[in-house]
């Protein structure tokens, strides 16, 4: 009774240290390599997991450019089945709503799944809205912050994890959930899984030739989120205060500093 | 720190922190590097913490404090090291360091 | 595992996709195998790069990232704020500067053109052996089988060193070498240095930049940035370090060298390695063995000439001859057929030059040279230059520079020994 597992990545700069230009007040983007989206490995992770538990296959599928392509070789080298780069000029500069239309349709054009695993947010935008809107396309039901999965035959129970209770939610089959982030250390990429990833090549890029989208609902154009101002927290002067003397005396040193400061 | 000439300033060191700060790492959550730092106690010179590049290793007394994040992956301290106390590996998955520039 | 190599290359670096590119376009199935995210971005060098055999390993350098050729050169001696500096302009074009990560990408990016099978993100962790023959790779729980592999994994030879065929990395075998690169606008750095459009400076220095430690410093100019670091022998480090190799550096940032060339800059990249030192120690007892012939900085092929380093041409060089002795070995890679590898190697311009500067490690081990020697030359020149009314007589400059700090019989066989050795 094997699952057949969709799981969504997004291939992002890796913004882990972000370099302000001094002058421009920009992002320093120069050179700046993508990486897969950590929070989505571990819905990868999660997705492999239940695979090797239950049988079936893990589709990995992702909106963007071609050079993306990089992220799903990093997925399928950890052991993904298939991947699909969903890539069209008239998909650029698309918002949430936008893409999780796209990605709605690529999975229902993929047609055969049993769940779908997302993660709980990326990086470069922090929205967390895709999972939502994509279960909302395709009237899935949704639960977030997913650490488990049971699969029950017709359905999944699903352990969610909050702060202060674990909840658990029994779902009919077909299901959307996005795995919490940190849950789950992803798996590495293996020499079997990459070599498979570069000598059978399981991509395909569809563009939307293969999905024959409305380019009014698909892009900027089908993009109603508008990005009025970006403005930057100013940062805040460090410091560089060391506190000397053993450990004790220096942690109260730097608690009552911190209190002076109305940190804590 | 207003009041230094702009001459004054640019002639100032940047701290070790802020010049990392410009590299780009994937960082594994498993450490690449382990370090017996029971074996660091009675090490003499600790060379480690004058020539790891990007101080990941520091002393606190007597003690050596290691951390691997910041490894640009030289493999300096594991040949400095008289004490063996360093296992080092590269770090899978293509995490790690990722040089842009040089 | 249905597919089948021919070669297995282990890295991705200048050796490691020479070696690939030339056995691909022979039509040799290979696998080059990279640790690292996309080939380059665990590579750094100083700064420059010789072209011609680069030029012949690759058949062309078509569009390599060449950023500037060298047509300056300078050799500076530092004694604190003293400095004497050497300059030679020529005609240039022998070497140009570059980012050795973008470099790299270029020749592996070759190999892959020529047909090589390129698979990143993943590390050979040791060589399979079978029947006492090196039969393919091993990384975590899987092999990968091949009829010969190519060690091209660089200067931190674990795979070797795993195999047991390569005794562990020690003080003598290898320097370590630091840099930051450092954003400067182009047209400032051709005003700086005199230089044309795709003109560029190669510059070393030594002496107290290295708090009298065996080692020196460089200073690239690249197309709009500069390459700054130093090289610091770990043989003298160890006990000598004074402190920590990135305060030593940022002092030569900041120092009267460079400061008003970086002091607008915005530092790009820091990064490090480590560099092949003593090339009798580092270099493997043989370069090759059943099934395996070992290239580049695992082989230990970095010419250190005193003035300059020679590391990234010459590995491309090995991994070229690499794949013309695998060629010519037509199916049989016992260590007897492959040892034409060696045999070539030691022919070649790589082997020669190896033999001739070996000595250089040597000089370089002799602290005079960073303290002593530095201290008497700008003294001497000093007391020649600087003088209110009366000036100074060679001879007595020479003496007074020289009280205590080097005997005459000791200048006198030092650079005996510098004229044997360079």
């Amino acid at each position: 009774m094997g699952l057949d597992i969709i799981v969504g990545i997004k291939y992002v700069p890796n913004t882990t240290n972000v370099n302000i230009d001094p002058k421009t007040g920009t992002l320093v983007r120069e050179g700046v390599p993508s990486v897969v989206n950590p929070h989505d490995l571990v819905a990868v992770e999660l997705a492999l997991r239940l695979r090797d538990r239950y049988g079936g296959s893990v589709t990995a599928i992702s909106m963007a450019p071609p050079h993306a392509v990089a992220g799903l070789e990093h997925v399928l080298g950890m052991g993904v089945d298939r991947a699909i780069l969903v890539s069209d000029r008239v998909f650029a500069g698309a918002d949430t709503l936008a893409t999780s239309y796209v990605l709605a349709k690529t999975i229902e054009k993929i047609g055969r799944y049993d769940l779908i695993v997302m993660g709980q947010e990326t990086i470069d935008s922090s929205t967390g809205h895709i999972g939502a809107q994509v279960a909302s396309w395709l009237d899935l039901p949704y639960v977030y912050y997913a650490i488990d999965v049971e699969y029950t035959g017709d359905g999944f129970i699903v352990t969610r994890e909050l702060e202060d209770r674990v909840e658990r939610y029994r779902l009919a089959k077909p299901a959307l959930i996005s795995a919490k982030m940190y849950s789950l250390e992803p798996r590495q990429v293996t020499l079997r899984d990459k070599l498979r990833a570069v000598i059978e090549r399981p991509i395909e890029t569809w563009s939307n030739k293969d999905l024959g989208l409305d380019p009014n609902c698909v892009g900027l154009r089908g993009s109603p989120t508008i990005v009025s101002k970006v403005e930057f927290t100013p940062k805040v002067p460090r410091k560089n205060i060391i506190f000397e003397g053993d450990l004790r005396e220096a942690v109260r040193k730097l608690v009552q500093a911190l209190v002076e400061e109305g940190v804590i | 720190m207003s009041s230094q000439a702009p001459e004054e300033r640019k002639r100032r060191k940047i701290r070790l922190e802020d010049l990392l700060n410009n590299n780009i790492w994937d960082v594994d959550p498993r450490p690449h590097i382990k370090l017996d730092t029971s074996k660091c106690r009675d090490c003499n010179y600790k060379p480690c913490v004058l020539l790891c590049p990007t101080g990941c290793y520091t002393t606190h007394g007597d003690d050596v404090l290691f951390s691997y994040e910041g490894c640009v992956e030289c493999g300096t301290c594991r040949v400095v090291c008289p004490e063996e106390a360093i296992t080092w590996e590269y770090p899978r998955s293509g995490r790690g360091i990722h040089f842009r520039f040089s | 595992m249905g597919d089948r190599f021919d070669v297995i290359v282990i890295g991705a670096g200048p050796a490691g996709s020479s070696a690939a590119y030339n056995l691909a376009k022979k039509g040799f199935r290979v696998a080059l195998i990279e640790r690292g995210r996309k080939p380059g971005s665990k590579n750094m060098f100083g700064g420059r790069v010789y072209a011609k055999p680069l030029e012949e390993a690759f058949d062309g350098l078509g569009k390599a990232p060449i950023h500037r050729w060298v047509v300056k050169e300078r050799l500076s001696i530092v004694n604190k704020e003293e400095y004497v500096t050497v300059e030679y302009t020529g005609r240039g074009r022998k070497s140009f500067t570059t980012y050795l990560t973008d470099l790299t990408d270029w020749m592996a990016g070759r190999a892959v053109d020529a047909g090589a099978t390129l698979i990143t993100e993943v590390v050979v962790d040791r060589l399979l052996m079978r029947d006492g023959r090196v039969a393919g790779i091993v990384s975590g729980d899987d092999e990968l089988e091949a009829d010969v592999v190519v060690d091209a994994e660089g200067v931190n030879r674990l795979v070797l060193e795993r195999s047991g065929l390569v005794e562990r990395l020690t003080l003598r075998h290898v320097a370590l070498g630091v840099k930051e690169v450092i954003k400067v606008d182009k047209g400032d750095i051709e005003k700086f240095f005199g230089l044309g459009e795709d003109e560029g400076l190669a510059w070393v220095f030594m002496g107290s930049v290295s708090d009298g430690l065996p080692g020196g410093g460089f200073f690239y100019t690249n197309r709009d940035s500069l390459s700054l670091g130093l090289v610091i022998y770990l043989e003298g480090a160890v006990q000598g370090m004074r402190r920590h190799i990135y305060d030593m550096v940022e002092e030569l940032r900041i120092g009267p060298l460079f400061s008003r060339y970086v002091e607008n800059g915005r530092i790009m990249e820091y990064s490090a390695h480590m560099i092949p030192a003593d090339p009798r120690a580092i270099r493997p007892p043989r370069l090759v063995w059943d099934g395996l012939i070992v290239t580049g900085d695992a082989a230990g092929l970095l010419i250190n000439m005193g003035y300059t380093y020679r590391g990234v041409d010459t590995a491309a060089y090995s991994g070229m001859l690499a794949a013309k002795a695998i060629e010519e070995a037509d199916g049989d890679y016992s260590a007897s057929r492959l040892k034409r590898y060696e045999e070539m190697l030691r022919n070649s311009y790589v082997g020669r030059d190896l033999e001739k500067f070996r000595g250089v490690h040597d000089l370089y081990m002799n602290p005079r040279l960073f303290n002593e020697y530095p201290a008497l030359l700008t003294g001497l020149l000093r007391r020649l230059y600087e003088f209110d009314y009366e000036g100074y007589k060679f001879s007595k400059a020479f003496s007074e520079a020289r009280r205590g700090l080097v005997s005459l019989p000791r200048i006198f066989l030092d650079l005996l020994e510098v004229y044997r050795k360079l």
